[in-house]
């Protein structure tokens, strides 16, 4: 006779990832996946290209509910930018979807070739950059930023917030070119504290002001420099956090203004700090002569390893205590 | 994908336009001694029927939006390219003195400064079929009878990113693709069979789900009859792999597997010579 534990494993007991889409009341949170949704009802030239990656991108919405916008690429991310191109061509606006990493260093070359080149209206989104990846190496895009800022033609825009993401789709509509945009899952929420603005192309947003120090942030490192400067303020310190969306273009007079309040510039970013949004501002400080104390957070140089988000953060230093940190010390350095 | 009643083209018309195309190759690239003879002449014969016969493409209609599409994934044969558009009347034949000079924009790559006549951008290889594909979905969704034509060089075949879009090709029942794959064997290092194994090329794209025919890229009549011979009723793409020998039309440059050979002024008179009208 069996005994009761020799019963036979059922599917149930598997776990199996569930690949069919749940809307509404139950269903996981899919920001992205939803704000993709609405516009292509409305647009029914929005066609959804995926590179194997549905659940990981959110298309699974549209793959479901608009599947006559929805072409499956398979594990062929070079095709994929080729394939988007010609559908460009033939009068539709593709959006593109795989990990950040994938889709920006694995398909450079076609990129530039057959999207930038051409200034073609296709959108490139990225999910899991930097090492927002337990998955390691392989999977973190901490250079998709250089790369793609590199490219004439392109835009790269960055939300910091699950409420964002509505917007920065309507950013990337309404600019007739390329746009990549940089997402995270499960995108923690900025403190309700701090109005968000609407994802603008070429506009940051001042989510906190201050007049010692400014730290432009993007993405992930938007919530650590809202915390390092709430910090900061306990040390005597107005620290203005701004929320620096709209990688390329810039905003440059943003910049400006902050440099010439604060004269004490920070940037924070979930990417190396070489070709990034460090890199960036401190382009438009230099070539406008303006002499502030200035600091990148950022990968320094280096490739990470798999770990989790909060882990890696505070080894690779992208938390808001290195942010902390580099204040501190940029202010000692200016009175010193 | 159209299936009007084919017209038998005049084979006497085409082989006196690819002599004339010829000669235009000759000419250009000895001109500044920049371009590529040996794929020029080798492929005139198939830029000759495109242009002549097949493609349904118009000077004085480029942005019909029901055009057949063509695009030169081989983006440096330019010459050839060139050559055959200015005899189609896409431009005038004076404009072929311009190529490879600074601020034409014949340039040695072909690019999409040439306003209307290049679809896509290549040059870096392995990316014309991409992009072709997307035409031929986004047209096929769009229930445009437009045809997308493609031509790559055999060297290409070994590019990874060419067998993703083979793959996606025959998944997506791409049947108004057609890719024409201009089988020298040659590419820049000599010999492709010196450098990789490419064959049997047929029977691969057989076992991806296309349907394919060998010919003699420099018989017009089997050309004809190979896109005569096309299946409509299935939905797989095709493919037409067409011999063709470096160099063709010039005895003394036959077979020469050379990517970068230059022609001096008295040898490219001796080959304009041999491309008199007999």
């Amino acid at each position: 006779m069996k005994k009761q534990n020799d019963k036979a494993i059922s599917s149930a007991d598997l776990h199996l990832e569930d690949f069919s889409t749940k809307k509404g009341k139950g269903a996981t949170t899919k920001p992205y996946g939803e704000a993709l949704y609405a516009a292509a009802k409305k647009d029914k030239n929005i066609t959804i290209l995926c590179a194997d990656l549905t659940a990981a991108t959110e298309t699974d919405i549209v793959r479901d509910y608009l599947p006559e916008q929805f072409i499956m690429c398979g594990i062929a991310e070079a095709n994929m930018v080729g394939v988007a191109a010609g559908l460009s061509r033939s009068g539709l606006i593709p959006f593109i979807h795989s990990f950040s990493v994938f889709l920006t260093r694995r398909s450079f070359d076609q990129i530039a070739m057959q999207i930038a080149y051409p200034n073609l209206n296709i959108k490139l989104i990225g999910f899991m950059p930097g090492i927002d990846s337990l998955l390691g190496v392989s999977h973190q895009a901490t250079d998709d930023i250089a790369l793609m800022r590199a490219l004439p033609n392109m835009t790269i825009i960055e939300p910091c917030d699950p409420s964002e993401y509505s917007s920065a789709v309507n950013a990337a509509l309404n600019c007739d070119g390329p746009v990549y945009l940089r997402l995270n899952k499960n995108c923690p929420k900025v403190p309700a504290r701090y109005p968000l603005s609407m994802v603008e192309r070429g506009k940051f947003d001042l989510i906190k002001s201050g007049t010692d120090a400014a730290i432009f942030a993007s993405g992930l490192c938007v919530q650590e420099a809202i915390e390092a400067a709430e910090n900061l303020e306990n040390d005597g310190l107005s620290v203005a956090v701004i929320n620096a969306a709209s990688i390329k273009p810039l905003d440059i007079q943003m910049i400006k203004e902050m440099a010439a309040r604060t004269h004490c510039i920070i940037t924070a970013e979930n990417h190396s700090i070489i070709g990034g949004l460090g890199s960036a501002v401190s382009e438009v400080l230099a070539e406008a002569g303006l002499a502030v104390r200035f600091k990148r957070i950022g990968l320094r140089d280096c490739f990470a390893e798999g770990g989790s988000r909060d882990y890696l953060f505070n080894k690779y230093g992208l938390g808001a205590r290195h942010i902390m940190q580099a204040v501190h010390a940029l202010k000692r350095d200016k009175n010193g | 994908m159209t299936t009007k009643k084919r017209n038998i083209p005049s084979f006497e018309h085409l082989i006196d336009k690819a002599r004339i195309i010829r000669k235009h190759v000759i000419q250009m690239v000895s001109q500044h001694g920049q371009g590529y003879i040996q794929q020029g002449l080798g492929a005139a014969d198939l830029f000759t029927y495109l242009y002549f016969h097949e493609l349904n493409l118009s000077p004085q209609k480029l942005d019909n939006p029901q055009r057949d599409r063509f695009i030169l994934s081989t983006a440096h044969n330019t010459a050839v390219f060139y050559a055959t558009l200015a005899e189609a009347g896409f431009f005038e034949t004076e404009k072929l003195q311009q190529y490879c000079m600074d601020e034409s924009t014949l340039e040695i790559n072909a690019s999409e400064r040439l306003d209307g006549l290049v679809e896509c951008t290549c040059g870096s290889l392995g990316q014309g079929l991409s992009v072709a594909c997307g035409l031929a979905l986004g047209l096929k969704k769009a229930n445009n009878p437009a045809r997308i034509f493609v031509m790559l060089g055999d060297g290409e075949l070994e590019e990874g990113q060419l067998w993703e879009a083979v793959l996606f090709a025959a998944a997506h029942n791409l049947k108004n693709l057609i890719m024409l794959i201009d089988l020298n064997y040659m590419q820049v290092e000599g010999d492709v069979r010196c450098v990789t194994k490419i064959d049997p090329v047929d029977k691969k794209f057989e076992a991806f789900g296309w349907q394919q025919q060998i010919v003699d890229g420099h018989d017009f009549e089997q050309i004809f009859s190979a896109f005569s011979k096309l299946d409509n009723s299935g939905n797989a793409p095709t493919a037409i792999i067409a011999q063709t020998i470096p160099g063709k039309g010039i005895d003394f440059l036959e077979g020469q597997k050379s990517h970068n050979m230059i022609l001096p002024t008295a040898v490219a008179a001796k080959a304009l010579q041999q491309l008199e009208k007999k």
